[in-house]
């Protein structure tokens, strides 16, 4: 639906406009109503942006840093065992089969035709 | 503003440094055995717990048996290329296929004779749990793994 261009310079509207009186009585406690909305809006607005200031300022605190630096040192060197004792495996499995190979002749004609 | 990054960035680039040093050192024993000049005996000694006298012995008993291999598997090739020229010459089993496969036979059992006699001289250079553990080891992997391909095809 389009709607008309409002003509502000039209007299005869703006004498219709100023005639014009609400009636109707607002709903109960609408003003409170509206206070609160408004409230929510900028908690939800600020929470986020609040959240990461609040970590780096944070992480400032020498306990909090203490605990960040532990944290990553434990996680570096559990993760880098793992993957050492994961690759560990894989070498060992593989020299296994390679002597199994350089051993046995009929393992190494088996493996090398196709 | 500038402590709280330099610390949550020290703490990441300290995470990798643990994490690398960690992978470092774990792998410090497999590192230096595949980078050994026979990884695979690098490899044995590690397994069985050989001492330096050991596995020098053990070493010297691979590098025999292994001259020796060479010339088998040598015969093998050889025998295995007759074998497949009769074998494309006719579609019966002919005297002479019968002759091939029987030399073929024949001399899989003579390696696998010298290659058991080979696994008995290494495993009584091991500490004796060791030398048992070797043995049942390697024959599931050789013998008795052949065995169990052959039945399966």
């Amino acid at each position: 639906m389009k709607s008309e261009p409002f003509d502000q310079s039209d007299g005869s509207l703006r004498q219709v406009l100023q005639q014009w009186r609400v009636e109707t009585p607002l709903p109960p406690r609408f003003q409170e109503g509206v206070w609160r909305r408004i409230e929510l809006n900028e908690t939800r607005s600020s929470s986020s942006s609040s959240l990461v200031s609040r970590i780096v300022a944070g992480i400032a605190r020498p306990s909090l840093a203490a605990s960040y630096f532990v944290i990553l040192l434990l996680a570096g060197v559990l993760t880098g065992y793992w993957q050492a004792r994961v690759s560990n495996a894989h070498a060992e499995q593989l020299l296994s089969a390679r002597y199994v190979q350089v051993v046995d002749p009929y393992q190494s004609l088996h493996q090398t035709s196709p | 503003m500038k402590a709280p990054v330099l610390i949550l960035v020290g703490g990441l680039v300290l995470g990798v440094l643990a994490y690398a040093g960690a992978y470092r050192a774990g792998t410090a024993s497999s590192c230096c055995m595949v980078e050994s000049k026979t990884p695979e005996l690098a490899w044995l000694q590690q397994e069985f717990h050989l001492s330096d006298a050991e596995f020098k012995r053990i070493s010297e008993l691979h590098e025999q048996y292994l001259s020796g291999c060479a010339e088998r598997c040598h015969q093998i090739d050889l025998k295995n290329q007759e074998l497949a020229h009769l074998l494309e010459a006719t579609n019966n089993v002919s005297p002479e296929i019968q002759r091939a496969l029987a030399d073929a036979a024949q001399l899989r059992a003579q390696c696998q004779s010298s290659m058991l006699q080979h696994f008995y001289d290494v495993s009584r250079t091991m500490p004796p749990e060791q030398g048992k553990r070797y043995l049942a080891w390697v024959r599931s992997k050789t013998l008795l793994h052949d065995t169990h391909a052959t039945m399966h095809h």
